[in-house]
C-alpha cells in the first residue's frame, strides 16, 4: 500500500481523512504560529539579512557591506570584544555564585519548619521586583558619598569609603552581587522542591549503608539534583548573557568600559549612533550564535553526567 | 511536668539557635533594601544626604509623593499604561496559548512536528536580539505611537505553550473520549473539561507573564518614543534623569509606587505564589 | 545471627503514641513476620531495629547488647524497603557496593561478594545497568542483593512484595523462604497480608493499635487464637463471630460448618437460607442468613443453590468462645464449657 497522506493525519473509521477535525486543529495552533513567525522568526531572519548592510532606521539596507560589519566588530574596533569579555566575566561570576549559593540556601531551608517557610518567602521577594527597582535601590545603598548606607556602615568599622559603582575595579562585582541577591531565592526554591521530591527511604537506606552525611550529599543528593542543576546552569547562563536592565541603571556601562556588556553594545549601535544598524545586527547574530554554542557545549560536556529518572 | 517538657524542648532547640540567628540575619539582608527604599521615600531631600544616614526619618514627610503627584509629568498616565499593557499581554497570551497547547498535546494533524519545532526555535531566540527588526516593523506600520509594540510581540508565549502542552499531555486521552461519548463539543471539551484540570499550570504561566510585563524596562525603552505610551518603570528612570543632583528620596518614592503593588500582592498570596514558581522548576 | 529484644519500648510522634510499653523477643534465626492492619505499629517496630526511627523510651537489644542509640550503619542489619529505595543515580553494582565501601571492605573481596549475590539473585548480566532501565521485579532483586551482600545478622523487610504483581509475588515468596533456609539468619518481615504472613513465617507477631495481640506459629494462630481480633485476622473468609444472649461470643470457622437438610445432635444446629453463592473451584462459599445473623460457610459441596433452606451444623470441638472484651475463653481455664455449650443449644431453638 502506498500512503498518500502522513500516517498521523486524522481519519474517519473508513480510512478517509477527517477534514473537519484537521481544520479545527489548525485553527487551534495557527494563531500562535503566526505570532511567533511575525514577531520572532521573521525578525531574526531579517536581522541576519541586515547584518550584511550599512544603514539606519529609515533605510536599513542602504549599502551592501558583505562581512564587513562582522570583521569590523571582531577585528577592527575593540568595543565588542571588550563588552563580550565583560559579559563573560559577569556570566561566569553569576553562574558560579548563584548555583552554589542557591544550593546552600536550599539545603539550609530543607527542614519543614516555620522559620524556613518564612525564609523562603523573604529570599524569594526580590525575584518579583523589577530589576530596575532593585538596581535603583542598590545604587542608592552603594552610594560612594559618606551618606551612602554601605559606606556609613563601613565607617563604623573605620573602613572605606569604597567607591563601589564609581570605580572600574569594583563596579562589575557590585552589579554581580545585586543580581545574585535578586536571583538566589528563586533558584533556591527550584532546588528546594527537587530536594523535597527525593524519597526519604533513600536517605534511610544510605544511613543503613553507613554513609556519612557528606558522602550522602555528594554521592546521592547531588546526583539526584543534577537535572535541576543542569536546567539552572543553562537558564542562568543564557539569562546572564542577556543582562541589560541592571547595568543600564547602575553604571550605564561605566566607569570607562568596565561594565560595558554585549546587549548594551547592540543597543548603543542600534539606537544611539547613526548609520550603524548593520553593526548592531551583526553583534546580535553573533550573540545568538554564542548562546547556541554554549548550550551545545553544555549538552555535549554534561549530558552524560546528568541523571534522568 | 509542664516545666520538664519545656526544658526538654529548649534543650532540643538550643543547638539550632546559632543557625537560626544566622538565618534571621540573612533574612534582614534581603528585607533591608526594601525597608531602606520605603524609609528614604519619607525623608526630605536634606535628610537623605545627611551623614550618618538616619535609620528612621527624623522629619517624616510626604512631600516627595506630593511632588510626584503634583508635577506636570502625569504619573497616572504611566501607571495606566503599565496596567493596560500587563492585562492585555496576559489576556492575549492566554487566548493564543490555550488552544495552541491543547492542539499540540491532544490533536494529530500533518506537519505537527514541524510547527511545534517553530515553537521550540522561537523559545530559543531572545527578544534582546530581535527587538531591532521588530522596532523597524512597527515603525513602518506607523504603530510606534501606541501601546501595540508593547503588547503584540508577546502575544505568543513560546515557553507558556511548551509548559501548558506538557500539562495537557499528562491528562489521559480517555477523558476526551468519554466527554465525546457524553456528547460534548470540541470547544466544551477544551474549556470546560481540560482547562480546569490544568488550572495550576495556567496560573503559574499567567503569574510569570504578569511579573515580566509589569517589571519590563528594556522593551518599552526601545519601543516607545513618547511619554504618553511609557510604563511606570520608565517613569522611575525619568525622575532620575530630570533631577540633576540625584534626589534619592524622590527616586525612592517613585520606586515605591512601582514596587509596592507587587509586594502587597505577594505578602497576601505568598504561599500560592511560591508554590506556582516552585512548580515551574519541577516540570 | 542474632536475637532481638524490645524492653518496655514506647514510641510517640509529637502527641500521638504509636507503641506503648512493648516487650517482645525475636528469636535468633527465626523468620518472624510482624503483621497487622495499617497503623498498627509494625513498621515502627521494624524501623527501631534498623535504627532509623529510634524509640522514645525503652531499650532495644541485639544479642543482649543495647543498641537503642547505635547508628544504623553500625548495626549489623540490612533492610529491604517497600519501594526498594534503590539509589537511582548509581549502577546496580554501585548500589550493591555502596554499603561495603562505606564499611571499608577491600576491593577484591567486594568484587567477589557482589558477584556471589548477583549470581544468587540472577542479576549478573545487569550489574552495569542503571536501575531506571529495570523492571519492578528486577529492582526488587537488587534491593535483596544489596541487603544480602552485607551478610547482616538480621534481615529487615518492609512489605517488600507489595509493589509486585500477583504472580511474581507468589514466586518471590517461595524464593524468600528458600533464602532464609540457606542463610539461617534472623528475618524480620513486615506485612499487612495475612496470607503472606501465614505462608512465610515460622513465627507470627500479630499487632493491632500498637499492641501485640498474639505471637505464635502460623498453625497455633489459626487453631488456637487468643482473641476475636486474631481469630478474624487469619483465614479467608474470617471466623464467624456471633453474639450470644449472655454477652459472650461464639466463633467458628467457615470451613468447620456442615450443611445438611436435616437437624442433628451437634451443639450448633440452626436453620437458614442461602443468600449468596460463590464457586471458587475446589470449594464453594455460601452466605447463610439465619434470622438476624449471617454466617459464611466454606464447603466442598457445590450442589446447593441460592434460596435453599438448610441447617448449619458445627460440632462442639470446632466451637470457640470469647468473653465480653473479646478474649478467648479456653477449656480448662476454670470456665464451665458445658454451660457455654448449653447456651449455644438453647439459642438453636429460636
Amino acid at each position: 500500500m502506498i500512503k498518500l497522506t502522513p500516517s498521523h493525519a486524522p481519519r474517519l473509521g473508513n480510512g478517509r481523512l477527517n477534514w473537519k477535525e484537521m481544520a479545527s486543529s489548525y485553527a487551534m495552533v495557527l494563531p500562535a504560529i503566526a505570532f511567533l513567525c511575525v514577531f520572532t522568526l521573521y525578525p531574526m531572519i531579517d536581522l541576519f539579512h541586515m547584518s550584511f548592510y550599512r544603514g539606519n532606521a529609515n533605510n536599513p539596507f542602504k549599502s551592501f557591506e558583505g562581512l564587513d560589519n562582522y570583521k569590523w566588530i571582531l577585528f577592527t574596533q575593540p568595543d565588542f570584544l571588550v563588552s563580550l569579555k565583560n559579559t563573560a566575566y559577569y556570566t561566569l561570576a553569576v553562574v558560579v555564585l548563584l548555583i552554589s549559593l542557591a544550593l546552600i540556601f536550599a539545603v539550609w531551608m530543607q527542614k519543614d519548619r516555620r522559620i524556613n517557610r518564612i525564609a523562603q518567602s523573604v529570599f524569594f521577594t526580590p525575584h518579583l521586583v523589577a530589576t530596575l527597582s532593585c538596581a535603583f535601590i542598590w545604587q542608592w545603598l552603594y552610594n560612594s558619598e559618606s551618606y551612602g548606607l554601605l559606606n556609613s556602615v563601613l565607617d563604623i568599622f573605620g573602613l572605606g569609603p569604597v567607591r563601589f559603582l564609581d570605580s572600574s575595579a569594583t563596579a562589575m562585582n557590585c552589579v554581580v552581587a545585586m543580581n545574585v541577591w535578586k536571583g538566589i531565592g528563586y533558584y533556591a526554591l527550584i532546588i528546594l522542591s527537587a530536594l523535597k521530591s527525593i524519597p526519604n527511604e533513600i536517605y534511610e537506606a544510605a544511613r543503613l549503608d553507613n554513609s556519612s552525611t557528606l558522602k550522602t550529599f555528594f554521592r546521592i543528593t547531588l546526583p539526584m539534583l543534577s537535572p535541576q542543576l543542569f536546567f539552572l546552569l543553562i537558564t542562568i547562563t543564557i539569562g546572564s548573557f542577556k543582562v541589560f536592565d541592571s547595568i543600564r541603571i547602575m553604571t550605564n556601562g561605566g566607569p570607562g568600559t568596565s561594565t560595558q556588556v554585549v546587549t548594551m553594545f547592540i543597543y548603543n549601535y542600534a539606537f544611539v549612533r547613526n548609520n550603524t544598524l548593520g553593526v548592531a545586527s551583526a553583534a546580535g547574530v553573533l550573540l545568538m550564535i554564542i548562546l547556541m554554542l554554549i548550550t551545545l557545549v553544555y549538552f555535549r560536556a554534561l549530558e552524560r553526567k546528568v541523571h534522568y529518572q | 511536668m509542664e516545666n520538664l517538657q519545656l526544658k526538654r524542648r529548649l534543650r532540643n532547640y538550643l543547638p539550632k539557635l546559632p543557625m537560626d540567628l544566622l538565618k534571621i540575619a540573612m533574612m534582614l539582608v534581603f528585607v533591608f533594601p526594601f525597608y531602606w527604599m520605603v524609609i528614604t521615600s519619607f525623608k526630605p531631600y536634606i535628610e537623605s544626604i545627611q551623614t550618618p544616614p538616619t535609620l528612621w526619618p527624623v522629619t517624616f514627610t510626604f512631600e516627595n509623593y506630593e511632588t510626584i503627584f503634583s508635577s506636570s509629568v502625569n504619573v497616572w498616565q504611566y501607571a495606566q499604561n503599565t496596567v493596560v499593557v500587563t492585562l492585555s499581554v496576559i489576556v492575549l497570551q492566554l487566548a493564543i496559548m490555550i488552544p495552541a497547547a491543547y492542539g499540540f498535546a491532544k490533536r494529530n494533524f500533518p506537519l505537527k512536528g514541524l510547527l511545534f519545532g517553530v515553537v521550540l526555535v522561537a523559545f530559543m531566540i531572545p527578544g534582546q536580539i530581535t527587538y531591532i527588526t521588530t522596532y523597524l516593523m512597527f515603525s513602518k506600520a506607523r504603530l510606534i505611537n501606541s501601546l501595540w509594540p508593547q503588547i503584540l510581540p508577546f502575544g505568543a508565549n513560546a515557553f507558556g505553550i511548551f509548559m501548558l502542552r506538557q500539562a495537557f499531555k499528562q491528562l489521559p486521552d480517555e477523558i476526551v473520549e468519554s466527554a465525546r461519548l457524553d456528547g460534548a463539543g470540541e470547544l466544551k471539551i477544551m474549556f470546560q473539561i481540560m482547562l480546569p484540570m490544568c488550572k495550576s499550570s495556567i496560573i503559574t504561566i499567567a503569574m510569570f507573564s504578569f511579573v515580566d510585563t509589569w517589571n519590563s524596562y528594556f522593551w518599552p525603552l526601545v519601543m516607545t518614543n513618547s511619554e504618553q505610551y511609557r510604563p511606570l518603570t520608565m517613569y522611575v528612570e525619568k525622575i532620575r534623569d530630570v533631577e540633576q543632583g540625584l534626589d534619592w528620596s524622590l527616586i525612592m518614592s517613585a520606586n515605591c509606587l512601582l514596587v509596592l503593588p507587587v509586594l502587597i500582592v505577594f505578602i497576601f498570596a505568598s504561599k500560592k505564589i511560591i508554590q506556582a514558581f516552585a512548580y515551574n522548576g519541577m516540570k | 545471627m542474632a536475637k532481638i529484644e524490645f524492653r518496655n519500648v514506647t514510641k510517640s510522634f509529637d502527641k500521638t503514641t504509636i507503641i506503648e510499653n512493648m516487650n517482645l523477643t525475636i528469636e535468633d534465626g527465626s523468620f518472624t513476620v510482624l503483621v497487622g492492619p495499617s497503623g498498627c505499629g509494625k513498621t515502627t517496630l521494624l524501623r527501631m531495629i534498623a535504627g532509623i526511627g529510634p524509640a522514645t523510651s525503652g531499650q532495644v537489644l541485639m544479642d543482649g547488647k543495647d543498641i537503642t542509640d547505635l547508628e544504623p550503619g553500625k548495626r549489623d542489619v540490612a533492610m529491604v524497603f517497600q519501594n526498594y529505595a534503590i539509589y537511582p543515580t548509581m549502577t546496580v553494582r554501585g548500589n550493591i557496593e555502596f554499603g561495603l565501601k562505606n564499611r571499608g571492605v577491600p576491593k577484591e573481596e567486594r568484587t567477589r561478594r557482589i558477584l556471589d549475590v548477583a549470581r544468587s539473585v540472577g542479576m549478573v548480566e545487569y550489574l552495569d545497568r542503571k536501575p531506571s532501565t529495570l523492571s519492578g521485579g528486577q529492582r526488587q532483586r537488587i534491593a535483596l542483593a544489596r541487603a544480602m551482600v552485607k551478610q547482616p545478622k538480621v534481615f529487615l523487610m518492609d512489605e517488600p512484595l507489595s509493589n509486585l504483581d500477583a504472580k511474581l509475588r507468589v514466586s518471590m515468596r517461595t524464593e524468600l523462604i528458600e533464602m532464609h533456609r540457606q542463610l539461617k539468619t534472623t528475618f524480620v518481615y513486615v506485612t499487612h497480608d495475612q496470607v503472606e504472613a501465614m505462608s512465610m513465617a515460622d513465627r507470627i507477631v500479630l499487632m493491632d493499635k500498637g499492641r501485640i495481640q498474639q505471637q505464635a506459629s502460623p498453625e497455633t494462630l489459626y487453631r488456637d487464637p487468643e482473641n476475636v481480633f486474631a481469630a478474624q485476622f487469619v483465614g479467608t473468609p474470617p471466623m464467624n463471630i456471633l453474639l450470644m444472649r449472655n454477652g459472650k461470643r461464639l466463633g467458628f470457622r467457615p470451613e468447620s460448618v456442615q450443611l445438611a437438610s436435616e437437624p442433628s445432635e451437634d451443639p450448633f444446629c440452626r436453620a437458614g437460607e442461602i443468600v449468596t453463592r460463590e464457586m471458587l473451584g475446589s470449594e464453594t462459599l455460601y452466605k447463610l442468613r439465619m434470622g438476624t445473623d449471617t454466617i459464611m460457610i466454606k464447603s466442598g459441596d457445590d450442589s446447593y443453590r441460592m434460596g435453599d433452606k438448610l441447617f448449619a451444623l458445627v460440632p462442639a470441638s470446632k466451637l470457640f468462645f470469647f468473653n465480653e472484651d473479646g478474649q478467648r475463653i479456653r477449656p480448662g481455664s476454670g470456665a464451665d464449657m458445658n454451660a457455654l455449650i448449653r447456651t449455644v443449644r438453647g439459642e438453636n431453638l429460636d
